[in-house]
């Protein structure tokens, strides 16, 4: 059989994004890493899932051509973790935006993270909500004045990397957009991962926040910095030390901030899912048995 | 033959297992036997109470009025519901409950002796009423052993029981015994999805949605299912959606505020065309409202779930045997049309206890996935039926979509007016042979004969049929598919009828206004109850 490219997961849906668009590096990096497990015999295409919710990030859906659940906005986890409880034997890929996942539909994200299900997030941050014309979401900067925000916003941003390491995840990573090589390797070793992995992605947006310059000059690699993605109390050090505030003085950590195999996935628990796909299973259950339940002699 | 025992005492007394455990003895002696369960929400304290209607023909619902017998585990008990006696009626109560006409029973001196835990009060005192009605020990010992697990200790808490007292008033009529069941709307919900090959149960805990989780969750290991709890009600919805897509039987469950949350993701089986059955347990609103206490209140928003247009089928089982029946019809269509199928259901018939002859589902459920999948898949492949090709990820390789977006045939995104007009059409086509193969399906039924009809739905059906059989000259009709509607069946039903009557358990009827949106037909006769508690026989007789 012939090596699969990135290519070959190309659709006909014409791309939307705007030229020099983060999501771009997304979508290729996306691409690569599947083609290459696919090539390396981790997985078949069937056997790849993406879920979107509603957002520029989440139109991947339309450009990779694998199977796919266009979800409503905010809702990208919860159909993820529904598939990998249905078939665990799908390698499911949850794409987010900051909205989608930090505002409308955090909860999800923390309780995925806690279950440790066995799905992937990636969470395309641009810090702004882009699809509906620049407003802003929970990891947006102090001082943004956006059309909803016209008097700067003061909230404290949200640290997506402190908040799914303490809600338990056990992949946490973050990388640049435009870094392609290292956001491929980190999608794959997430991908492969068993338990909840996140994917933070730093992603200029041009239209509405562009931080393109300010990550070019401030992001590092943790692995070229001395971390153990091993040890949880470094991780949660490291995580904390850029605020999203977008900070002249702050380095931005990038890479694995922690990994860890310790704990269980969700799937795993459940005796029936683990038992495989459910679509394949014959149900020959008596409904006169089933009702003998509840009969008196 | 008739009969009627209040069972009352604190939340935490065992009432409800009292109720459940001498109602099941009565129904193993030949009796059909109604069982209503009244609790305010809480855990400890407040008063609940139990209403056990027993009679040798079939019955579906209680009176309030007329106890033969009162068991009061405290003084509320007493107070709240002497005066609903019959005149020869009597109180069994521990000696520490004031009350006249009490039979004492010397509670405490039997737990002391055998050194049982206080809350056996309850099985020594329906040991003693099932003696005062001169039954055998042996079906009352049968059932304790099956209900509380083989629970020795309370056998012989209950033959202390039925030897302290005599048989004061035994019941002449004894009808054949013959097997039954005895079952609430919750339990018959839960059996029906596990006959229709249920393999994820998803849901958020909702009174009185709960029950029904927590049945599926007990029995998921001996069928090989699971019965899963998650986050809150959107996530419950919008996961099943994905289990669905991914080839799972998928259930959801809820009430009406739970409901409420998932109207998006409802919305997205409208247009994502993922089969989906929901079970929506109706109590007392708007809002929180009167959080275990009944109501109809929600059959407009079942009917109109979601924002935009898309079709879906709503049933409302009118008791257990029929939750049972249209629970597995209701996966039935969900499957074979990749539609939503809400099951409406409400805190009377979810949490009543019926005597039930016999089941007879009239379809058999499937995933109807197709077996080869073709290399030019289209997950939303235009059919004259309107229903698509089902295929599921990871079965083949090519790529199976479903999409909360527009779309064209394959699920790619598309905002052409063309395609939104090609998409709806195939859609709505569907309707018209959901409907012809729910009209197979006894959508309307019509009991008794009569030129006066009383229409309604769901669980005011126990009522209804027990009012009619003392009525002359009314018949009942009753509605159980409410979407799409049967309207030549309905107008059928009543097309001779000198007098309609509807009868809900709302404040504004709701199922007339879908009527005369259907139909034309306006019903302006109205017994409409609102208190939060079910509808009575009387209450019903008394107004018509």
């Amino acid at each position: 059989m012939c090596a699969m490219t990135p290519n070959d997961l190309n659709t006909p849906a014409p791309i939307t994004w705007c030229p020099g668009c983060g999501n771009f590096g997304i979508l290729t990096a996306s691409k690569m890493a599947i083609a290459e497990l696919i090539n390396e015999g981790f997985a078949q295409r069937k056997d790849f899932v993406i879920t979107a919710d509603i957002g520029c990030g989440a139109k991947i859906y339309d450009y990779i051509n694998v199977n796919g659940f266009y979800g409503l906005h905010g809702r990208t986890i919860p159909p993820a973790v529904g598939i990998k409880l249905a078939n665990p034997e799908l390698k499911v890929i949850a794409y987010g935006g900051d909205g989608g996942l930090l505002n409308e539909g955090i909860s999800h994200l923390i309780h995925a993270a806690r279950y440790n299900s066995d799905i992937t997030v990636v969470l395309h941050n641009n810090q702004v909500f882009a699809l509906t014309t620049g407003q802003a979401t929970a990891t947006t900067e102090h001082g943004f004045k956006g059309k909803s925000t016209p008097l700067g916003t003061f909230e404290e941003p949200l640290n997506p990397i402190a908040l799914t390491l303490e809600a338990g995840a056990t992949f946490v990573a973050r990388e640049f957009a435009y870094d392609v090589a290292h956001l491929k390797e980190t999608l794959k070793a997430a991908i492969k991962h068993k338990g909840f992995s996140l994917v933070e992605v730093l992603q200029p947006c041009v239209s509405f926040h562009d931080t393109t310059q300010y990550f070019r000059e401030h992001v590092y690699r943790l692995e070229e910095d001395g971390h153990d993605p091993r040890n949880f109390e470094a991780a949660l050090k490291r995580a904390r030390e850029w605020n999203y505030d977008l900070n002249p003085d702050a380095g931005v950590p990038t890479g694995v901030f922690y990994v860890s195999e310790d704990r269980m996935s969700y799937e795993e628990g459940w005796p029936s899912v683990r038992k495989g796909p459910f679509w394949k299973r014959k149900r020959e259950r008596d409904w006169q048995e089933i009702v003998s339940l509840y009969g008196v002699e | 033959m008739y009969r009627q025992i209040l069972i009352g005492g604190e939340a935490g007394q065992g009432i409800a297992k009292a109720a459940e455990i001498l109602g099941k003895a009565f129904v193993r002696e030949g009796f059909y036997v109604f069982n209503y369960r009244d609790y305010p929400s809480l855990i400890r304290g407040g008063h609940n109470f139990n209403v056990l209607a027993i009679s040798d023909e079939p019955i579906m619902s209680h009176e309030f009025e007329g106890h033969d017998i009162v068991i009061a585990l405290n003084d509320d008990t007493v107070v709240k519901h002497a005066a609903e006696m019959k005149d020869n009626a009597v109180i069994f109560a521990p000696n520490r409950v004031n009350a006249e006409k009490k039979i004492s029973v010397d509670t405490d001196a039997i737990i002391k002796e055998l050194n049982v835990p206080r809350i056996m009060e309850n099985t020594i005192l329906i040991a003693a009423a099932w003696k005062y009605f001169g039954m055998p020990f042996e079906s009352l010992e049968k059932t304790i052993r099956e209900e509380l697990k083989g629970n020795e200790a309370a056998v012989k808490a209950a033959r202390k029981g039925y030897d302290a007292v005599d048989a004061g008033h035994a019941i002449d009529e004894h009808p054949e015994r013959k097997p039954r069941y005895f079952i609430s709307g919750s339990q018959a919900v839960a059996l029906g999805a596990i006959a229709s090959g249920l393999d994820l149960y998803i849901a958020y805990p909702m009174t009185p949605a709960t029950p029904v989780l927590h049945y599926l969750a007990a029995l998921q290991t001996k069928y090989d299912y699971q019965a899963i709890q998650l986050e809150n009600e959107i996530a419950v919805a919008n996961a099943a959606l994905g289990a669905s897509y991914a080839g799972a039987m998928t259930m959801i469950g809820t009430s009406g505020g739970g409901f409420a949350l998932m109207g998006e993701a409802m919305s997205m089986q409208g247009m994502s065309e993922v089969p989906l059955v929901a079970y929506l347990a109706m109590r007392n609103a708007p809002s929180t409202g009167i959080p275990t206490y009944t109501g109809q209140g929600d059959l407009k928003m079942a009917v109109n779930i979601g924002h935009g247009e898309y079709p879906k089928v709503v049933v409302a089982p009118g008791d257990p045997r029929e939750a049972f029946e249209r629970t597995i019809e209701a996966f039935y269509l969900a499957y074979k049309y990749r539609v939503l199928s809400i099951i409406v259901s409400d805190k009377h018939l979810a949490e009543s206890t019926y005597t039930i002859d016999e089941f007879s589902p009239r379809v058999n459920p499937s995933r109807n996935i197709i077996d080869v999948v073709p290399s030019d898949y289209k997950s939303y492949e235009i059919t004259e039926t309107g229903v698509s090709p089902r295929a599921v990820p990871g079965q083949a390789d090519v790529p199976v979509r479903a999409t909360s977006y527009e779309h064209d045939e394959y699920g790619y995104t598309r905002e052409e007016g063309e395609w939104a007009i090609k998409m709806n059409d195939k859609r709505f086509r569907k309707v018209k042979y959901m409907a012809e193969e729910i009209a197979r399906l006894e959508p309307v039924s019509v009991y008794g004969e009569g030129n006066n009809v009383i229409v309604s739905w769901g669980s005011t059906k126990g009522a209804i049929m027990d009012a009619i059989k003392r009525l002359k000259g009314w018949k009942f009709v009753q509605v159980s598919y409410v979407e799409p509607f049967p309207v030549d069946q309905f107008k059928d039903a009543v097309k001779d009828a000198e007098r309609i009557v509807l009868v809900e358990n709302d404040v504004t009827g709701l199922l007339g206004q879908i009527i005369a949106e259907k139909t034309g037909i306006m019903i302006d006769e109205r017994v409409l109850r609102y208190d939060a508690r079910p509808l009575t026989p009387e209450y019903i007789i008394r107004r018509l």
